[in-house]
């Protein structure tokens, strides 16, 4: 339980609040590479402000605030140029920082130019997104975690749903919601609708840990019939600060990401790398698909277990009231967050980089993550893209088939082994 | 300790909504000060979050000042659950 004063500092990411000056210390996906086969521009809101995010000739990126300082016209439909953008009313060009740098209707003499300065930001493609950095300078190195940059075939869900993106964070620190909502209530489901729920999901936790680490919190688990010599506990999964979760299990790698649109919007985004150690046809780009949260008639489509977890953040409210929740012991991972939170405000106001800076040129950041997840070792690849958001992609049939023969070959080794 | 409600109405839910006395409650129980340095939790960037075991509150506090981290626990009863003996 908070007050109403914690609960909007946790929440508004806007310019000039706490949480948003935090934030934006960090790079953000904001689009992919494939929106901009057909235009050079596109709008994009992050962080409540919108923005400009447009494709140079050459195929850099630009990224500038949306609302031109001449008559507040939208730069998204303005020439693009190697060197900047034009807006597209008056020709009032802003080079890749957001310099004015020319107003053709303005004597060239005067230096009205030289008082005129938009914001801007950083853009770079990753992992066939775009990033963006809309902070202070010198902005920081885009972390490359592995998910992004490791070989294998791509697979991203995206959707933008109406809520807060902390409710969403709070999720991933609390473990308990996996054998209540993705176990007991998915099994209700099923036996609802006629058909059987995954049982890795349906099990009960013995103990749960949470480590503060470099990247954000660590979390651990230990479920009925395992160990603490299992890979739920020995390694565990990371909540990746500010705005990610990290999974994965059975050669499929996850990160769960959250952009802050706003106070009451977040781009939401399974981005999947598949491998399972076969020699794989990889694409240039990754594959990109909408997923669906809803059904026909507005009802929460509750059949799959993002499905489940986007019922319960939506229906927290578009800004879950934390003035009106009871927390339990259970809850201590979701105050361990706010804390980190805290901490990491402070520290930007002291002039600090936050948790997660990194300022160093790198090739790939390994994260920490359970391989044989929930103890469902091989039966889990399928499991989870039957009920999770990888059932609405479009080459679902094809990681299905990939898994499958893997799994088909470990188990004829391992006969072949036996028989021998 | 005595406190009181903040003199504006709309910092807490209005007063017919379901919860608003666990709402009141949180605000005018919740540690003020850190118990290592006696910073202001509010005035120096700290955080306390409630969480309820039992008939216990359960403060868990970070102070922004000295960086203390820890529960805080409010008792309405001293009650001691006896082990096997």
């Amino acid at each position: 339980m908070l007050t109403v004063e914690q609960n909007n500092e946790l929440t508004q990411v806007g310019p000039g609040t706490p949480m948003g000056e935090l934030l934006r210390r960090y790079w953000y996906p904001i689009a992919f590479e494939q929106d901009f086969d057909k235009v050079p521009s596109r709008s994009v809101r992050l962080l409540s402000e919108d923005w400009t995010l447009y494709k140079t000739p050459s195929g850099r990126y630009g990224i500038i605030q949306e609302r031109c300082a001449h008559r507040r016209a939208s730069m998204t439909y303005g020439v693009v140029h190697e060197d900047g953008i034009r807006c597209g009313y008056h020709g009032w060009k802003y080079d890749v920082d957001g310099q004015c740098v020319e107003q053709p209707a303005e004597a060239e003499n005067q230096n009205f130019k030289d008082r005129v300065q938009m914001k801007g930001g950083k853009a770079q493609t990753m992992g066939g997104m775009v990033w963006v950095y809309v902070g202070p300078d010198p902005a920081p190195e885009l972390p490359r975690f592995d998910v992004f940059v490791k070989d294998g075939i791509r697979d991203v869900g995206y959707t933008t749903i109406p809520c807060n993106w902390l409710q969403i964070m709070e999720n991933s620190v609390d473990p308990h919601h996996v054998e209540w909502l993705h176990g007991y209530y998915f099994n209700f489901v099923g036996e609802t609708n006629g058909f059987e729920a995954p049982k890795a999901f349906q099990k009960k936790h013995i103990r749960t840990g949470f480590d503060e680490m470099e990247w954000g919190i660590l979390k651990r688990r230990v479920l009925e019939g395992s160990t603490e010599d299992g890979d739920d506990w020995k390694i565990g999964h990371p909540l990746v600060f500010p705005f990610y979760m990290r999974v994965g299990g059975a050669y499929i790698d996850q990160m769960q990401i959250r952009v802050p649109i706003d106070d009451t919007h977040t781009w939401k985004l399974f981005y999947s790398t598949h491998n399972p150690g076969e020699t794989l046809d990889v694409q240039d780009r990754p594959v990109v698909y909408e997923y669906l949260w809803k059904d026909e008639e507005g009802r929460f489509i509750t059949d799959y277990i993002e499905g489940q977890d986007i019922m319960a953040w939506v229906s927290q409210g578009p800004i879950t009231d934390r003035t009106q929740e009871h927390l339990g012991r259970s809850d201590a991972g979701v105050a361990l967050l706010r804390k980190m939170f805290k901490e990491n405000m402070r520290k930007v106001a002291e002039g600090e980089d936050p948790i997660g800076t990194i300022r160093e040129k790198h090739e790939i950041i390994n994260l920490p993550c359970e391989k044989d997840k929930f103890g469902a070792e091989r039966t889990f690849a399928a499991a989870w893209i039957h009920g999770g958001s990888m059932r609405y992609s479009p080459i679902k049939e094809q990681l299905l088939e990939l898994h499958e023969r893997y799994w088909a070959g470990v188990e004829a080794a391992e006969k072949a082994g036996a028989g021998a | 300790m005595t406190g009181h409600l903040p003199q504006d109405p709309h910092l807490l839910p209005a007063p017919a909504e379901w919860f608003a006395p666990d709402a009141e409650r949180h605000y005018l129980d919740r540690p003020r000060f850190c118990p290592m340095c006696a910073a202001s939790i509010g005035e120096h960037g700290g955080i306390t979050t409630e969480y309820w075991t039992g008939d216990t509150r359960n403060f868990m506090t970070w102070c922004g000042e000295c960086g203390w981290f820890g529960e805080v626990v409010r008792f309405d009863r001293v009650t001691i659950t006896e082990e096997d003996h």
